[in-house]
């Protein structure tokens, strides 16, 4: 392997292993708390990125396979008279039928392309959230509660946190390994140009498809799980379009497309909105805080923390080359995927 | 070069990961050790919708815990102690609202906890409340959501939704063959407070003979219901029940009624007419006329401390006696009981206070007498219908109880 | 039952023509500058409380205050996209521009909670619950008032595009914004002012919404921008004309829907935009836009 590779996997390592001990260092349930909702956003913002961040389909309407997760964990949860840890078998088939209803969806909306994209999958959204609140397998509008565990209040938490960490490290390595493979030079050779990625061969459909599934399945998973720590599904917050566009901020401002990115994104923003919202008895406040900085990120920062900190890294680097050697500017630079490198003096 | 920018990569994203850790350790470490001083403030945490969905409501929740809060410090504190609230904003969402108990009862130590707004708010965090031992009082979750959950914690002081247009449904059958209404529509909003009771009272009307010309379910949040209004004029029942949770769906109906020229003798609304002035406001003070709603409390009722109350608010936010919302009341009953059962037990033990509330003793309050079942619902919960007459919301069912004047009825047409 | 469908009908094609008043400035701003404008629904709103401010504080007649709010929130236009939109470039434009909006929206509904709270207020006058028979139904005032303003915002929305030398320019961008350039056209000022006049549309969509409503909130914006976002995909990219039968389709729908199952009414408004797109994916009215740039 080379260098930058080891360097990365001991980095990540290291990471996992912070998170890990996490709960047993700060064990204050709000901690805690925090903990388990930062990572089911972890989870999501990430799965989200697998498609839209690498397919460049911006989808707002990812909350239906969210909310497909979790009232499938609630009436099965019901309809097997299931309880306790059990439940969390429940979590995998979740994501299965969302990547089971993912099929029909990818089918009619993959077929047209960017704004129009955009408002069939906020449409889709709308139809989940409506059809919820009429049906009465799924409660209705007056919801459902789900069989909530006895387990000690020190330690409530615990399971819940360890359970969405597991699938945020596996949904991690999936898109790691999607980024390597064939699979993901497709993807971002539709996001680039799809009409001539057609040209060259590349079936746009069954590989859009996929990357649909497999986010769908894991955002599925992530529905289940949260349903589960709240304890009730009721249409309007499971299907919630602000948590879409929460998701999608997250990514964005970590940067989009990026592996680490969406991560990040959702390691910094979630608990700052969890927090703010502690402190300020106001909500009008922190709307308007939010509002703020979203703008600030999207001037200063476009392509997202992450990609902008490598570029400034990069800069910082050649200034401190240049200084050091005294010689003429020469600037070399490769891009973020590695793929290219440019030079040019001056 | 590449292996700078990775290099850059992972320094930003472990030192996000650890100004995160830090950013939430720290407030977990602004932790305020409870000691048993008397001279300590009895702190009481709640979590209020101060923006989303439920803002209005959630609003009117704080001034009345506020007001609540203020009073009983004014009068000597609670076994002499200053009560000092904290309340967190939930903005509607029930992830934030169980983070938010868990974060008054673990970080910040609360002696009591007070209940949320809206049943669907306060079913999970409810949960949060039992796991560590805290009575949970509350006056907004009355949905029979809630009390499926079985939690010996949960203490609802309102009225339970399902049971809120019976003395309506008393009036009707009081009447004379004659005089009853001879037709009933029944429009509902998709919602858990708009249907069970509306349901409720068709199933009690139609065996009567009152004809159901018209029941259906329509979505919630529409810009405007002028389709739905025209429907049910169309019918012209002689009697509207209308499921609404909030002025707007009760003013589109209005609208819809004025604008077809058709007048029911009977037009009763789940929710909104009790909204005072943002209900006439919407709708205009003539119109008002003959509108009725469900509720347990008005700001007229014959008792001496919500008479108090209700003047208190009046100095300290102004506006008017009839414009105080009957979620202040709910709030500030909230307090109420849970300071008489503080008092009776002599501290802020949570699993005494439920002891003592389940232990069928009946508490006052200004929405009047509390006794609790083994669920937490309030039975002795009085339930009144009100009415607008000439700009006065007033009482009127049930006929001949304390403090209810002549039903107006048929209702007057629409004044234009 | 025929009664009954021909109200659902009219109320139908007369809601529509008021979704398609609130929907103009964003089918406009779409069409000409590619931007979803996704604070759209917020800026309905904040018409709507213009108008209530002027109407409850000044007592200005909610007609003659469009004279003024008009002009205000043209202004409030400009000065978004100046501030907030022209600043973005780059290949992510697209989603860069929709998150600049979102945040644009927040903002905006934080000011209106600190300046009204969250109470509901409406907008009254004597024509918002008045109705004049025609044809043995009675249709509304403020929706007859309201159709005739989309239809006079449209006309003029035509007439701008199409007959004036400003509506050149803005044609010209739309094609190809370097070649606009090059011609000595000064795109970013023309972006401008057509996200300005978008903008003070809107304000006219506002006051009908306000009136009509029953009641809003600052929180009144999120179920409108999914509605209008709805009808512009429908109607396709840039048809204003298109944006209104898109609008009376859907709400027609919606209407006669709510004849027999009310609860599936708002499905159905979606589902009718969803299946349309399957079969012409470009929306009823849209070209092919191979657009540069």
């Amino acid at each position: 392997m080379t260098r930058p590779t080891v360097i990365r996997a001991a980095g990540a390592g290291v990471l996992v292993l912070a998170a890990a001990l996490f709960p047993l260092v700060f064990t204050n349930p709000t901690v805690t708390n925090f903990g388990v909702v930062t990572l089911i956003f972890v989870v999501v913002t990430s799965a989200w990125n697998i498609f839209s961040g690498y397919s460049g389909y911006l989808s707002l309407g990812h909350a239906v396979f969210y909310g497909t997760g979790a009232y499938f964990l609630v009436v099965a949860a019901k309809d097997w008279n299931l309880s306790g840890a059990t439940i969390f078998w429940l979590v995998p088939l979740a994501g299965l039928a969302a990547a089971v209803i993912a099929v029909p969806v990818g089918l009619v909306a993959l077929r047209v392309r960017r704004h129009t994209f955009v408002v069939i999958t906020i449409a889709f959204f709308f139809i989940a959230q409506l059809s919820a609140s009429n049906l009465s397998v799924t409660g209705g509008s007056s919801g459902l509660l789900v069989p909530v565990p006895n387990w000690a209040p020190a330690t409530y938490n615990n399971p819940f946190y360890y359970l969405a960490l597991i699938i945020a490290v596996a949904t991690v390595a999936l898109s790691w390994q999607v980024r390597r493979s064939r699979f993901g030079l497709q993807l971002r050779a539709i996001r680039d140009d799809e009409d001539r990625a057609a040209g060259l061969g590349v079936r746009a459909m069954p590989v859009k498809l996929t990357a649909l599934v497999l986010s769908a399945f894991i955002t599925g998973m992530a529905g289940a799980l949260w349903v589960y720590f709240i304890g009730e599904a009721f249409p309007q917050f499971v299907f919630d379009p602000l948590f879409d566009l929460a998701v999608v901020l997250m990514a964005f401002f970590g940067g989009l497309g990026t592996l680490a990115g969406p991560v990040l994104g959702a390691l910094i923003l979630e608990p700052a909105q969890l927090w703010l919202n502690l402190q300020q008895s106001n909500g009008y406040e922190s709307e308007i805080l939010f509002g703020a900085l979203f703008l600030v990120v999207i001037l200063f920062l476009p392509r997202g923390v992450l990609p902008t900190a490598a570029e400034y890294a990069r800069a910082w680097n050649a200034w401190w080359l240049r200084r050091k050697s005294g010689s003429p500017r020469v600037v070399a630079e490769a891009d973020s995927a590695g793929t290219s490198v440019r030079g040019s003096v001056s | 070069m590449r292996s700078l920018s990775h290099r850059a990569r992972f320094l930003a994203l472990g030192t996000a990961a650890v100004l995160a850790s830090a950013l939430v350790a720290a407030c977990g470490s602004s932790s305020s050790g409870s000691s048993s001083s008397s001279s300590k403030p009895i702190l009481i945490g709640a979590s209020l919708s101060l923006t989303g969905d439920f803002s209005a409501d959630g609003q009117a929740f704080k001034r009345g815990y506020e007001l609540w809060a203020s009073d009983v410090n004014a009068h000597g504190g609670l076994l002499g102690r200053k009560v000092q609230l904290d309340i967190l904003n939930d903005n509607s969402s029930p992830t934030q609202v169980d983070t938010n108990y868990t974060d008054l009862i673990t970080v910040k130590h609360v002696d009591l906890t007070f209940g949320p707004f809206s049943s669907l708010l306060t079913a999970p965090s409810a949960e949060v409340a039992h796991r560590y031992g805290y009575a949970f009082i509350e006056g907004a979750g009355g949905s029979p959501l809630v009390f499926s959950e079985k939690l010996p914690n949960v203490f609802d002081v309102a009225l339970p939704v399902a049971n809120e247009l019976d003395p309506f449904v008393n009036w009707i059958k009081s009447l004379p063959a004659g005089q009853r209404p001879a037709t009933a529509a029944y429009p509902m909003a998709n919602d858990p407070f708009a249907t069970p009771q509306v349901q409720r009272v068709q199933s009690f009307l139609q065996p009567l003979g009152i004809s159901t010309v018209y029941s259906k379910i329509f979505p919630e949040e529409v810009p405007d219901y002028l389709p739905n209004a025209d429907l049910v004029a169309a019918k012209k029942p002689q009697a509207v029940i209308l499921g609404s949770t909030d002025v707007p769906t009760v003013a589109s109906f209005m609208h819809g009624f004025e604008q077809q020229h058709f007048n029911p003798k009977v037009f009763i609304a789940a929710a909104g007419p009790d909204q005072g002035q943002s209900f006439l406001s919407a709708v205009g003070t003539a119109n008002a006329s003959g509108m009725m709603v469900p509720n347990a409390w008005y700001p007229g009722y014959a008792n001496p401390t919500s008479q108090a109350m209700v003047a208190e608010y009046v100095a300290k936010y102004g506006g008017t006696a009839s414009g105080v919302n009957a979620d202040v009341a709910e709030a500030y009953s909230v307090g109420e009981v849970t300071a008489q059962a503080v008092k009776a037990t002599g501290g802020t033990v949570g699993s005494k206070i439920i002891a003592y509330l389940h232990s069928g003793v009946t508490l006052s309050s200004v929405e009047g007498p509390v006794q609790f079942n083994s669920l937490g619902e309030n039975i002795k919960a009085i339930a009144f219908i009100f009415q607008w007459q000439n700009g006065k919301f007033v009482q009127v069912l049930p006929v001949g109880a304390p403090g209810s004047v002549k039903i107006l009825y048929p209702k007057p047409n629409w004044a234009s | 039952m025929a009664n009954e469908i021909a109200q659902a009908i009219a109320a139908g094609i007369l809601g529509g023509g008021i979704y398609a008043l609130m929907a103009a400035g964003l089918t406009l701003i779409f069409g000409v500058l590619d931007i979803i404008n996704v604070a759209q629904g917020i800026l309905v709103v904040l018409g709507a409380y213009l108008s209530y401010v002027l109407s409850v504080h000044l007592h200005i007649d909610l007609l003659v205050g469009l004279l003024i709010t008009v002009p205000a929130m043209f202004v409030i236009g400009v000065a978004i996209y100046w501030l907030f939109i022209r600043p973005l470039r780059g290949a992510e434009r697209t989603s860069m521009t929709l998150l600049a909006c979102f945040a644009v929206a927040l903002i905006i509904e934080g000011v209106l909670y600190r300046e009204f709270g969250s109470n509901y207020v409406s907008l009254t006058a004597w024509y918002t619950t008045s109705s004049v028979h025609i044809f043995g139904f009675y249709l509304p005032d403020i929706y007859l008032i309201g159709f005739g303003l989309a239809v006079l915002a449209i006309t003029a929305l035509y007439l701008i595009l199409y007959r004036t030398t400003f509506g050149r320019a803005v044609r010209a961008t739309m094609q190809n914004q370097t070649a606009a350039r090059l011609i000595g056209i000064d795109v970013n000022r023309v972006s401008a002012v057509t996200f300005g006049i978008g903008t003070a549309v809107t304000a006219i969509g506002g006051m009908v919404y306000g009136a009509i409503s029953g009641g809003f909130t600052p929180n009144s914006g999120y179920d409108l921008i999914s509605r209008l976002l709805a009808i512009v995909i429908l109607a396709g990219m840039g048809s204003i004309g298109g944006a209104l039968v898109a609008a009376v389709f859907m709400t027609t729908a919606e209407a006669l829907v709510d004849i027999w199952q009310p609860e599936w009414s708002v499905a159905v408004f979606y589902l009718a935009m969803v299946i349309i797109l399957t079969v012409r994916p470009a929306g009823l009215f849209g070209r092919r836009a191979a657009r540069a740039q």
